[in-house]
């Protein structure tokens, strides 16, 4: 029963991502892949329960671990902290685990697995087989049929030497980006993403957001940056700073100031858009629909009938019972006669016969209706109204033509001409690229002569009159429900918003007050390039004290 | 009418300009360093980037688009970028290092982009349906801008390489010499020594000079690239009915998005910075050049606006 259940989340999720040309085969080599997917899953499923776990329960040595910091030694350690959180992982997770003895062999595997997660190098590796594997998908011909691969990977010479259509096949690299072994390297990156903004990231902010003074001059030396200002007060520093855009604070002879805390914050914020990308992705996998159809002009659908669902989740809304009509298909053309952008408009009506909308659509320019967004996206001529003889008009159905190589569309059309019973039928050939002109073929196959639909100019061939009344479009439409889209519309803006946020660089100062002159010491966590200039230019504003006064009276 | 023949001039402005500056940096290079001669070398570049400026602005009002929509534009765009990036440190008077590169960036891919291999691709052409729109000049003048920023970077990175590649050799090469000239001269050793730590000391301060800069220019690129991939999915959403189709071009931004989010991370790490992330970067150069060129000289998928029409007309 679990093998029904994953082969048909497998095709689903085939589908989805690779919607043009996947056909779900893959039932020959299904034990392994199902293997390998199943054993991915339970992983990631199992560490979301950890993450879960570990947020309600790990409060607690979390608190304790922080508590042990003022005991310590007042401020000095925080920076030792925040410096071993940031450079090493590995200590921070071992402090972790040490305040959680208490809670017994059961708890400490979750935390394990965490640590395991979160570790830099795996994440990175975890990345490169991301991109290795999509590297790998482009160069594969994706979703071609099994006789393509044994071609192209053949057994006896194969690329690289090793590199058969086994390989392509049994890891299902033949549809890479729905692949169990693809979808099983995201997915861990994902609980790696999880682990590693619970276990690091988040404690780096409890470190940062507690700001501290440094009443030692010797570590306020030790900084970066530091320099001393002879003959200053700690107070015109700390004006000088405010109208710089940092945050001061002072007690007594000490002052803290800081600029740029968000761009401290904002790593986590990436993370957890990416996060909330991923989520908006996995919905669009399991709860979309999709539907293609070309419709000639003046004809209706149904967007139900056109809708298929692709995932489990696929519900179906009101707005499927939705009739459309597709008004009238135009094109418009550049003067050298290059088509410029394709227009259908389009009518809704609902079940009552109403018109609910009406919109003319073009490409990049799509119509929005109660969930289903419907695209322009293809094209074709259904039929030409032609007057025979000053008779008709008549419909003459036309057919897309074979080009060989090219990727312009060509429609032809035959009509009959003289006696319709004898064998051979000649006629009158007609050849369209666009709607814009109509190419006449006599009967020998000779060219006749080129006319434009609406011209009303007839053309005379072989004795037969023909005036070509209409050239009939029809629209090539893209239906689509997508229920994620609105949450990895969310997570893009946030991770726009936070990635140019975490350009900015988080500034630190220390100054205290030392005699008549003002130690000054400081770090920065990215900009450290310019950081010595730009905290030079400020102490340079810092104004010079006269010799009698003492500073305590500035 | 007016539009070609300005278009015409402007470009050979440009290009005249760019081989007089490379002209100037092979003489500042090969013979002698003439501040005078860098200055107008500098001031040239500033030129070139108005010259590039007011092409595009040409372009632009002639072809009624933003001109982003076929190769060549995208080159001049990225030469423009280049000295953009190139100009800014010039004026803020800092930044030596980025401007030695920059500036043959900007020089070789105008260079590139006006020279006669892509001829036939110069005049303007029309917009396709799927390029009108106002996500165009969003998208790809962010992912063009976040190319050369990235470019800048990882060649940054790639100095750092070869310099600290360089130094290795070159200091094992020098510790046989001692062998051999110990014989003779003791002293002389000595001298050599406190020399080699002096040339040492510096090379330190650039590596790390080279560390940083790439590090930050990386960033900015890393920005911009996020900000044109997001884009173009959204624009995708609109115009293709799916903000990711695993396109070839996009699925290779996405590596280069993820090689350099790799390398961002190697830089919290510190047992992984300076060389390892360096290889990193460099090696996101190559990807670069795949996704920027090779998708499209290979002509697949929905990007490749030369033969688009394949999946629309």
């Amino acid at each position: 029963m679990e093998t029904l259940k994953i082969s048909s989340r497998m095709s689903y999720v085939q589908s989805q991502i690779l919607p043009l040309n996947l056909k779900p085969y893959p039932l020959i080599h299904n034990s392994r892949i199902l293997g390998v997917y199943s054993n991915n899953k339970a992983r990631t499923f199992s560490f979301n329960l950890t993450c879960k776990l570990n947020t309600v329960k790990g409060g607690k040595p979390i608190k304790e671990n922080s508590g042990s910091v003022p005991g310590n030694d007042g401020a000095p350690p925080i920076v030792e902290m925040e410096e071993g959180s940031r450079g090493n992982d590995g200590k921070k997770v071992e402090k972790l685990k040490n305040s959680g003895v208490g809670f017994g062999l059961l708890k400490k595997f979750p935390r394990k697995v965490l640590g395991i997660l979160s570790n830099l190098p795996l994440a990175i590796a975890e990345m490169f087989a991301v991109a290795a594997l999509m590297a790998l998908g482009t160069f594969i011909d994706q979703g071609e049929a099994p006789d393509y691969y044994f071609q192209k990977f053949p057994e006896d010479h194969p690329p690289l030497g090793f590199f058969t259509w086994r390989w392509v096949l049994t890891l299902g690299f033949d549809h890479m980006f729905s692949s169990p072994v693809f979808l099983g390297t995201l997915a861990l990156l994902g609980a790696s993403l999880m682990a590693c903004t619970y276990t690091t990231q988040i404690p780096l902010v409890k470190v940062a957001r507690r700001w501290s003074f440094l009443q030692s001059a010797e570590i306020i030396r030790k900084q970066e940056y530091a320099d001393t200002l002879p003959r200053a007060s700690v107070k015109d520093l700390g004006v000088i700073l405010m109208g710089a855009g940092y945050e001061v604070f002072s007690k007594g002879p000490a002052l803290y100031a800081f600029k740029g805390l968000a761009g401290r914050f904002a790593p986590i914020g990436v993370h957890l858009s990416l996060l909330l990308v991923m989520c908006g992705g996995t919905l669009s996998a399991v709860g979309s629909f999709r539907g293609a159809v070309t419709v000639p002009q003046g004809l209706s659908f149904v967007a139900g009938d056109v809708l298929a669902p692709f995932g489990f989740l696929s519900t179906p809304s009101d707005a499927f019972s939705t009739e459309i009509r597709v008004n009238r298909f135009t094109m418009d053309y550049y003067d050298s006669g290059e088509v410029a952008q394709y227009h259908t408009d389009l009518s809704l009506f609902d079940l009552n016969g109403k018109e609910v909308m009406r919109k003319t659509i073009s490409v990049n320019d799509p119509l929005r209706y109660g969930g289903i967004t419907i695209y322009q996206t293809d094209w074709s001529i259904s039929a030409l109204q032609v007057l025979k003889d000053g008779e008709g008009p008549f419909n003459l159905a036309m057919a897309p033509l074979q080009m060989n190589g090219g990727d312009k569309k060509l429609f032809g059309t035959f009509l009959p001409v003289g006696d319709d019973n004898s064998p051979n039928v000649k006629g009158i050939s007609m050849l369209a690229r666009d709607l814009q002109s109509i190419i006449l073929y006599d009967k020998e196959g000779k060219f006749a002569g080129v006319r434009r639909p609406n011209s009303k100019l007839p053309i005379e061939i072989d004795g037969t009159k023909i005036v070509i009344e209409d050239a009939i479009g029809s629209s090539g439409l893209d239906l689509k429900t997508d229920p994620g889209v609105p949450i990895v519309y969310a997570g893009f803006g946030a991770l726009m918003l936070t990635t140019c946020i975490s350009y900015l660089s988080h500034t630190q100062l220390w100054a205290l007050q030392d005699g008549t002159s003002v130690v000054v010491g400081g770090k920065t966590n990215r900009a450290k390039g310019e950081f010595p200039g730009t905290i030079n230019r400020l102490l340079d504003q810092v104004p010079e004290l006269v010799e009698s006064s003492s500073p305590k009276e500035t | 009418m007016i539009f070609s023949t300005l278009e015409h001039i402007l470009t050979h402005i440009s290009f005249s300009i760019v081989s007089i500056v490379i002209t100037i940096h092979l003489i500042t290079f090969l013979v002698d360093e003439i501040v005078k001669l860098y200055d107008s070398s500098e001031k040239g570049i500033i030129v070139t980037f108005f010259c590039i400026t007011g092409l595009l602005v040409t372009r632009w009002i002639s072809s009624g688009h933003f001109p982003l929509s076929d190769l060549y534009e995208s080159l001049i765009f990225l030469s423009w970028s280049f000295s953009l990036i190139h100009i800014i440190p010039y004026l803020k008077k800092n930044v030596l290092i980025l401007s030695k590169i920059t500036g043959p960036s900007a020089i070789f891919t105008q260079g590139f982009a006006t020279s006669g291999i892509l001829t036939e691709i110069h005049q303007s052409g029309i917009l396709v349906p799927a390029l009108q729109s106002e996500w165009l000049i969003m998208h790809v003048s962010m992912m063009i801008l976040g190319y050369a920023a990235l470019l800048c970077g990882s060649l940054l990175s790639v100095a750092l390489l070869v310099i600290t590649f360089r130094k290795d050799r070159k200091l094992f090469y020098k510790s046989n010499g001692f062998v051999n000239e110990s014989f003779f001269l003791g002293e002389n050793v000595l001298e050599n020594t406190s020399f080699f730590s002096a040339k040492n000391y510096y090379r330190s301060q650039l590596i790390q000079q080279l560390d940083y800069w790439s590090y930050r220019v990386i960033s900015l690129g890393f920005t911009f690239l996020t900000i044109g991939i997001l884009s173009g999915a959204v624009w995708a959403n609109e115009a293709w009915g799916s903000y990711w189709n695993w396109d070839p071009k996009e699925t290779w931004a996405f590596i280069t998005w993820i090689v350099f989010a790799i390398y961002l991370h190697t830089r919290t790490n510190r047992n992984l910075r300076g060389a390892n992330s360096a290889i990193v970067a460099a090696i996101g150069f190559l990807i670069i050049w795949i996704c920027y060129f090779g998708v499209n000289l290979l002509g697949i998928g929905l990007h490749s606006y030369g033969s688009f029409p394949s999946t629309f007309n």
